[in-house]
């Protein structure tokens, strides 16, 4: 047996050519970026109801108030004392609240501009703090003054400035957004300048530079690629966080005008009704946290997927 | 070769670089550092860490800004404040090597514009496919594949990452590399293999290196001449078989018993010779750099001087 193994030991192996371009070649399928970032999050199946979840939200808030075209000037049932305080029904599917209009209505058209103000907002504030930031991580002569800058204006109460300016512009969608804006992008542009500066030194950079790579190609192509999955945390944090702001707002009556359907104003105004009638309350609250816990949870699994060392 | 007909393209002059420490404290990276580096020669920078020889590196490719003296590119002063023009000039044809290749490559960029990165800050191509062909090139002659265009760096292997930030110096076609350890942070069984593709580069391309390392074996088989750094001084500057032979300053002499022996009877014979700076003329006589044989510098004395002249003499006695 073992002698026919031998004797056969020609056949069975022969030379292989060795060649230097197949040493070189990479097996492993092409790799792209934002696919794996796809990947890694529809892996988790929470995660992806929960994405369901907020779309469905988002896109009722969205479309639901303008088939209803629910507007707080308009109560047609004020005068009818029987629509009024109805109970959750079929007919009736969140009640009526105290001038008998639908709360389904008033819910969603007040999601709806809560989630348009919070959306742009964070649009503006991540916008104006990424390209301030990045500039600010870059150059140590803007570094000294804006420290300063970053100070004085981290330094004012928001409360009082929202105050003062919604007296001074007049309460509405526009004012509301300014007041969120005008001082928040800073503490965005903070956040980004001590990554960047983290990331600034490291040799690849180095390298970019001695190949004369100019500040803002840098920021674009070494810097920003590397800060997505903290910029998607940080907008995970902030749009449920200026929602929560813009229901503070109204509720202290500083949000949007009497016009405008708001959920702050809603439970600011339904507080007084809790003992009677406790689901005019709990109802537009329970719209607002599960809005604000979904958008959280998707935009911090976004953040997770959008890091590349959870992609292997 | 004699030092007078070949071409200086590079020349350090007092070259001093301090850092700022703290409050009023300064750190000396470099004192006063002086030497030519000739057209097409591999010039090496010895020494051990923290002695300045990276720093000395990147005051050349401008990264840490010279505190005193000045250096010139084909005669043209480089450090300081510098035209928009000669600064395009320099940026093209002085290029660096890294030492981390995993550091040094943008990890979120694909190998494509990793290399063509230079190609665009100055515009060096016609159009799109003049681009990707020059790119093709570049990765073939550091032989790599053009399929690996579309790659990200992690997924190479060390010395391929290097190779590829070799490509990236070459596509700008330098005239100078400086090569800051480029071999240290790779796998000693394709050290060879990059060590041999500079060579190869160097010899196509005609390129000068200055090629900064602490590991003297692999120095003597690539340098024509080696500088030795020792806190921020230059101690001695030789051609490389001649500071292997003769040794003059006793840093270098204890720099070079340090050498590994690949035997290990030998080895365990050996006697290693710490540096004593006590051994040194004490006298406060400020030390410059001065010739011994042409060719051949040491940092010292005049009293030194005298003392190296007698060593000098006596091994070229013994050693023939």
């Amino acid at each position: 047996m073992e002698e026919k193994i031998l004797e056969n030991r020609d056949d069975l192996f022969a030379f292989a050519e060795f060649d230097e371009h197949e040493s070189e070649h990479i097996a492993a399928p092409q790799y792209s970026y934002w696919k794996s970032v796809w990947r890694t999050f529809i892996k988790n199946k929470f995660t992806v109801a929960v994405s369901i979840l907020l779309l469905v939200l988002i896109l009722f808030a969205l479309i639901q108030p303008s088939i209803s075209g629910y507007s707080p000037l308009i109560a047609p049932n004020i005068n009818n004392s029987e629509m009024r305080f109805l109970k959750p029904s079929a007919e009736h599917i969140f009640g009526t609240d105290n001038v008998g209009n639908e709360v389904f209505d008033v819910v969603w058209a007040g999601a709806r501009n809560s989630i348009i103000i919070s959306f742009v907002c964070t649009g503006i504030n991540m916008i104006l703090g990424i390209l301030i930031g990045a500039l600010w991580g870059f150059s140590k002569k803007m570094d000294k003054w804006m420290l300063e800058v970053y100070n004085v204006i981290s330094n004012v109460p928001f409360l009082l400035l929202a105050m003062i300016l919604s007296y001074v512009l007049g309460a509405g969608m526009g004012t509301l957004i300014f007041v969120m804006c005008v001082t928040e992008w800073i503490f965005v542009a903070f956040f980004i300048r001590t990554q960047v500066m983290i990331i600034r030194d490291r040799e690849y950079n180095l390298a970019s530079k001695c190949l004369g790579t100019s500040t803002w190609t840098m920021i674009k192509n070494n810097i920003l690629p590397y800060l997505i999955s903290v910029i998607m945390t940080y907008v995970a944090r902030m749009i449920p966080s200026l929602i929560s702001y813009e229901v503070f707002l109204s509720y202290m009556g500083l949000g949007l005008g009497v016009t405008k359907a708001s959920l702050g104003r809603m439970i600011s105004i339904y507080t007084s009704y809790m003992s009677g009638y406790p689901h005019l309350f709990w109802i537009p609250v329970t719209v607002l946290a599960v809005l604000s816990i979904s958008l959280y949870i998707v935009g911090q699994k976004l953040a997770d997927a959008a890091d590349p060392r959870t992609h292997m | 070769m004699s030092t007078e007909d070949r071409e200086v393209i590079l020349s350090i002059k007092h070259v001093d670089v301090t850092f700022e420490t703290g409050h009023k404290k300064k750190l000396r990276a470099v004192k006063d550092a002086n030497f030519d580096i000739y057209r097409g020669e591999t010039f090496a920078l010895v020494g051990e860490s923290g002695s300045g020889k990276t720093t000395l590196g990147r005051a050349i490719m401008r990264i840490n800004p010279c505190s005193a003296g000045e250096i010139l590119f084909e005669g043209k002063r480089i450090s300081g404040k510098i035209s928009r023009e000669e600064d395009k000039n320099v940026v093209r044809n002085i290029q660096m090597i890294f030492q981390d290749p995993a550091a040094s490559l943008n990890e979120r960029a694909t190998i494509e514009y990793c290399i063509s990165e230079g190609l665009y800050n100055f515009h060096l191509y016609k159009d799109e496919a003049d681009r990707i062909a020059k790119v093709d090139r570049a990765l073939e002659s550091v032989g790599l594949l053009p399929e690996h265009k579309s790659r990200y760096p992690h997924e190479f292997s060390g010395g391929q990452r290097q190779r590829v930030g070799i490509a990236r110096a070459m596509i700008m076609d330098p005239k100078l590399i400086v090569a800051d350890e480029p071999i240290s942070a790779l796998d000693v069984s394709i050290r060879a293999q990059v060590l041999n593709l500079m060579n190869r580069l160097k010899a196509e391309r005609n390129l000068t290196y200055l090629f900064i390392a602490h590991d003297l074996s692999v120095v003597r088989f690539i340098a024509d001449r080696i500088a030795v750094i020792h806190l921020g001084e230059i101690v001695e500057i030789a051609e490389s078989e001649t500071l292997f032979k003769y040794p003059m300053h006793p840093y270098t002499v204890s720099l070079l018993s340090t050498v590994p022996m690949p035997d290990p009877l030998v080895e365990k014979s050996r006697k290693h010779i710490v540096y004593d700076p006590s051994q040194l003329d004490q006298s406060g006589e400020e030390r410059e750099m001065r010739e011994l044989r042409p060719g051949h510098f040491v940092f010292c004395t005049s009293s030194e001087y005298a003392k190296y002249e007698e060593k000098m003499s006596r091994m070229e006695r013994e050693l023939g």
